[in-house]
């Protein structure tokens, strides 16, 4: 029998953007176990969130993540929402979902030009991330900001999207469609890429299930869960159907975010063309009734979990927020034993790690 | 309000986590909260397939040993470790115990998430 190695992986690690550490024991090129180690980027947003009054911690949510802010902030105003309740005005609830979609299309937008310089192929990440820059624009376009937009406000959203915006945005959307969509056609049919990713880190249905994953990496398994299937906002309206995978490895989640991609900006399209007039808020009467509420979101990595209970005055009594990276960690434990060395970057990656989301 | 909780004793958690675990429910998240001399605690789980939440919720006093689920539902490691440090949830037998510092540091203020005590002493003090 070998010697048994333990190697730290990460947590500074070319392909992690963020701090986690996995300790890998490994025989020869094999890995035997594995055991994650978080904590490095803990922040205490939900202490400091009882702390603040209500209205502030669409802010302090925002910063929870820096790639799917714009839904932490949408899916803060609709726990607490719930609380009252407070029905929010149907021109409000699509302009939440088409930031919802261009905040999803410019992270898989992301999470691809990672996959590709994981694989050393630098012009297509900057391929990818080119044509993320025309996503941002449109964010900062719209709400003003490319990055923690602060768009959404407890009854409604802050700013409305105007006639000749909306055309820009179809129009840009529609170019970027266009990009990815060729670019996509390349890497989904690359012979490295495929080498790289089929077969590796497979996670079937019921293991998917019972590990508790969540958005692409669940959906890659073949199980259609989505909470976008909740018809919330304006989903549904736009006829939203999940994008399901069955092959469970690293292959089939890419090709899980490669359709999303596209069909985020189809719905985005969707959204623009059916958009109703009128208000885009109303005000919350009093503070959050001593209530609690629950409300799921999609964001890019998966389903996000807010929990909030108010107590009658302007502070909540609890929030309590459980971002997808955090239901996906522990499928690591069984995606990488037995898997060669060299693939655990790309097993890794292929959940789309956000360990910002998870610490909190 | 939320729907679909059952209120259930600290004995029957496992067997009613359990037949979440037999329905091939997949498990959300739990939340902890502090009532003050007691902890409650809410299991949420989705029930597969499809988008249906149900939840367990289970009240204990703040000394009170609680089972872990992680040997039904081993993706509750990191909420339990989570709760057993920020809340000093008693969780005996996580199949990985992070001895309470999974987010916290050594020097970290002491079970932070407490209504009483949250700026408290330092884990070295």
């Amino acid at each position: 029998m070998a010697p048994r190695t333990v190697a730290p992986f990460g947590p500074q690690h070319p392909v992690l953007p963020e701090p986690i550490q996995l300790k890998i024991t490994y025989e020869d090129e094999k890995v035997v176990d594995v055991v994650p180690a978080i904590g490095y980027g803990h922040r205490g947003i939900e202490k400091a969130c009882e702390l603040n009054e209500y209205p502030k911690n669409i802010y302090l949510c925002e910063r929870i993540c820096g790639i799917c802010s714009c839904i932490h902030g949408i899916s803060y105003c609709e726990v607490v929402e719930r609380l009252w309740p407070i029905d929010v005005p149907p021109r409000a609830k699509y302009l939440r979902t088409i930031w919802s979609e261009m905040s999803r299309t410019h992270s898989h937008l992301l999470w691809l030009g990672l996959l590709a310089d994981a694989f050393g192929f630098e012009s297509m990440f900057m391929q990818f991330w080119r044509i993320r820059e025309k996503v941002l624009d449109l964010l900062e376009m719209t709400t003003g900001q490319r990055v923690t937009q602060s768009i959404s406000v407890v009854g409604g959203v802050r700013r409305d999207i105007d006639d000749e915006q909306k055309k820009k945005c179809i129009e840009v959307l529609r170019e970027v469609r266009k990009e990815s969509e060729a670019l996509i056609n390349v890497l989904a049919n690359d012979y490295t890429v495929k080498a790289r990713t089929v077969g590796k880190g497979v996670l079937t249905k019921e293991q998917a299930i019972a590990l508790g994953c969540t958005g692409p990496h669940l959906r890659a398994s073949g199980v259609k869960e989505d909470c976008r299937m909740q018809g919330l906002q304006a989903y549904g309206d736009l006829g939203f159907e999940p994008i399901v995978e069955k092959d469970g490895d690293c292959y089939a989640r890419t090709l899980v975010r490669c359709r999303e991609l596209l069909q985020a900006i189809d719905l985005q399209l969707e959204a623009f063309s059916k958009m109703p007039e009128g208000e885009i808020a109303v005000r919350p009467k009093g503070n959050p009734p001593a209530n609690e509420a629950v409300y799921r979101a999609e964001q890019p990595r998966g389903e996000v979990f807010y929990y909030a209970k108010g107590n009658g005055t302007r502070n909540l009594e609890r929030l309590r927020v459980r971002t997808p990276t955090y239901a996906n960690i522990p499928s690591l434990l069984v995606m990488l034993p037995g898997c060669e060395l060299p693939d655990v970057p790309v097993i890794v990656l292929s959940i789309d790690p956000c360990i910002s989301c998870t610490e909190r | 309000m939320i729907e679909n909780i059952k209120e259930v004793k600290k004995d029957e958690l496992l067997a009613e986590v359990k037949k979440f675990a037999d329905a091939k429910a997949r498990f959300v998240t739990a939340v902890c909260n502090d009532l003050g001399d007691k902890l409650e605690v809410t299991y949420f789980f989705n029930m597969s397939p499809g988008m249906e939440m149900h939840g367990l919720r289970m009240t204990v006093g703040k000394d009170e040993e609680v089972p872990s689920t992680t040997g039904i539902f081993l993706t509750t490691v990191l909420i339990e470790n989570e709760m057993k440090e920020m809340f000093g949830l008693k969780v005996k037998d996580i199949a990985i115990d992070f001895g309470g510092h999974m987010l916290l540091a050594q020097d970290s203020p002491v079970t932070p998430m407490l209504k009483t005590g949250a700026a408290g002493g330092k884990g070295g003090e």
